[in-house]
């Protein structure tokens, strides 16, 4: 009979080693490296919304002097012609003044006669994912062809998004260093406790237990280290979007922390994975099976 | 004359011809040795330290390969044997070593069940054998002690369990009495005897020559690599 308070913990297998200081030390440290790669995961994220907000109301406006007028269909046409461009509207004196009149709040000015000074406006609108350098550089040639000059600020806008490919790229970068500095982490603190169980692994070894017997406890130890630091990162954003919903929603940014718990939990446990069979590729015990 | 019958009766457990060990340095450990021992035989393995008998132990399980030679081992081959054979090879083969290597983070059951739960038997198996090889050893009272809560001949009679639990064919002692005072040896011998007569093969290396008085066996001695006496040779 097996007494009450004996537990009984045969080793390989299924049956992970005990939780120890390391095992710890390195949850908490690969948890905090994922978080860190969270929460610029989550900034990318906040600040692509950022920037879409900006892109549903993105066009760019070109502007003919009213000593010009007479070309303004010419510059529709010959704007239209350019590669990228999905549609030119002008736009009338009577939306001008209804602009200008919401613009000023609704005051009891003339605001037909303000508008009747502005120039000829269109709104050039941009086929989806066009922003390019060369698109913007034609519409400044036609426009400038036809003495028409396009709005500069709005051009630096359409920057932006070339500006947020290549920080995804950077930060796609750094998560691939920094996953694998965290599968070298899970791998060395596999490799401290395989040291502390070598003699265990040896009689396994010499008593015909098969290899995957023999690291089977390793690598589920690996996974679910890597899958808690994944957890424990996902927890730890949550102050983040606590601390910051108020001045996010201001700028009409809403973060979905919900989204990354999946990659955290998978992504953590894949490199806790990886980390253990790092640790367990070279697992020689003293009579391991010399070949032939 | 019915000693002998029985003996040709006995099927061959280790074979070995013209059996060489050479290690990576150049040393040679093993030249030229044959020797066929018999299922059932308890052997001596003795010889100065150098000798090669741990050497030729660690063969027998497959911890070494010969450099040339025959060894036959269980009918397989250990000269081209793959790891699944040398496995197979190794769950029909008890091993006790001189520092008994036993884990002393774990209980006496754990250790000892350790040969059969890489098997792949469950606990609720596992329980009655360990507790009826115990018994065997007469410390089944230590079952779910620590090791460090015994005394050396208690660590060495629970690495004989542990060596027995699996009924393998053969075990293989290496010094088993080496560590330990005269009258304890002299225990952990009979319980090796006890497992002779239950038919398992005993092959045992051992500077104690004077145990040989008490608990006779065929006697194989080697010197320097080489077998120079064999009690039982024909």
């Amino acid at each position: 009979m097996q007494p009450d308070n004996v537990r009984i913990h045969l080793p390989g297998g299924l049956n992970m080693p005990p939780f120890g200081i390391h095992q710890y030390l390195a949850l908490i440290i690969v948890g905090v490296s994922l978080w860190a790669l969270g929460s610029v995961w989550m900034g990318l994220q906040a600040t692509g919304q950022w920037v879409g907000t900006w892109q549903q109301q993105m066009v760019l406006h070109v502007y003919l002097p009213q000593e010009h007028k007479k070309e303004l269909q010419a510059l529709q046409q010959g704007l239209q012609a350019v590669d990228g461009v999905a549609q030119v509207e002008s736009i009338t004196r009577e939306d001008s003044a209804q602009w200008m009149r919401q613009w000023l709040g609704n005051s009891t000015l003339d605001v037909n006669t303000l508008a009747e000074r502005l120039p000829e406006t269109l709104l050039v609108r941009l086929l989806d994912n066009e922003s390019g350098q060369f698109v913007v550089d034609d519409i400044r040639d036609v426009a400038e062809r036809m003495h028409a000059a396009m709005n500069e600020d709005e051009v630096q806008l359409l920057g932006m998004r070339e500006v947020l490919d290549k920080a995804e790229t950077l930060i796609w970068f750094v998560t691939v260093l920094l996953a694998l500095a965290m599968a070298l982490i899970v791998s060395n603190t596999l490799r401290m406790i395989l040291l502390a169980r070598a003699d265990e692994v040896h009689l396994m070894r010499l008593m015909g237990a098969k290899e995957w017997f023999v690291r089977m406890p390793f690598v589920l130890e690996g996974l679910l280290l890597g899958a808690g630091a994944g957890l424990l990162a996902w927890l730890l954003l949550w102050p983040w979007v606590w601390g910051s919903s108020e001045w996010l929603a201001g700028s009409m940014v809403e973060l979905h922390v919900g989204v990354l718990l999946l990659p955290l939990l998978f992504g953590g446990a894949l490199l806790g994975c990886l980390g253990a069979l790092i640790a367990t590729a070279r697992l020689v015990s003293p009579d391991s099976v010399v070949e032939s | 004359m019915r000693y002998c019958f029985a003996m040709s009766e006995r099927k061959t457990i280790i074979d070995m011809q013209q059996l060489m060990l050479r290690y990576p340095t150049g040393k040679v450990a093993l030249s030229g040795v044959n020797l066929t021992i018999l299922q059932g035989q308890f052997v001596y393995l003795t010889g100065e330290s150098g000798a090669g008998k741990s050497s030729l132990l660690r063969m027998f399980y497959g911890g070494l390969r010969p450099s040339s030679g025959q060894l036959q081992v269980q009918k397989t081959d250990m000269r081209v044997a793959g790891e699944a054979a040398v496995r197979a090879v190794r769950r029909r083969t008890g091993i006790v070593f001189q520092d008994h290597r036993l884990l002393f983070s774990r209980t006496v059951f754990e250790n000892v069940a350790l040969p059969l739960r890489v098997q792949g038997w469950s606990n609720e198996r596992l329980i009655p054998r360990v507790r009826k090889v115990l018994e065997f050893v007469r410390l089944d009272d230590r079952l779910w002690s620590y090791p460090e809560a015994l005394s050396g001949g208690e660590q060495q009679r629970i690495a004989i369990a542990r060596a027995m639990i699996a009924t393998p064919p053969v075990v293989l002692a290496d010094e088993p009495t080496g560590n330990l005072d005269e009258d304890t040896a002299r225990h952990v011998l009979d319980l090796l005897m006890g497992l002779n007569e239950l038919g398992t093969t005993v092959i045992m290396a051992t500077h104690d020559l004077h145990l040989l008085n008490s608990h006779p066996g065929r006697v194989v001695q080697l010197h320097a690599g080489a077998l120079v006496g064999d009690s039982h040779a024909t």
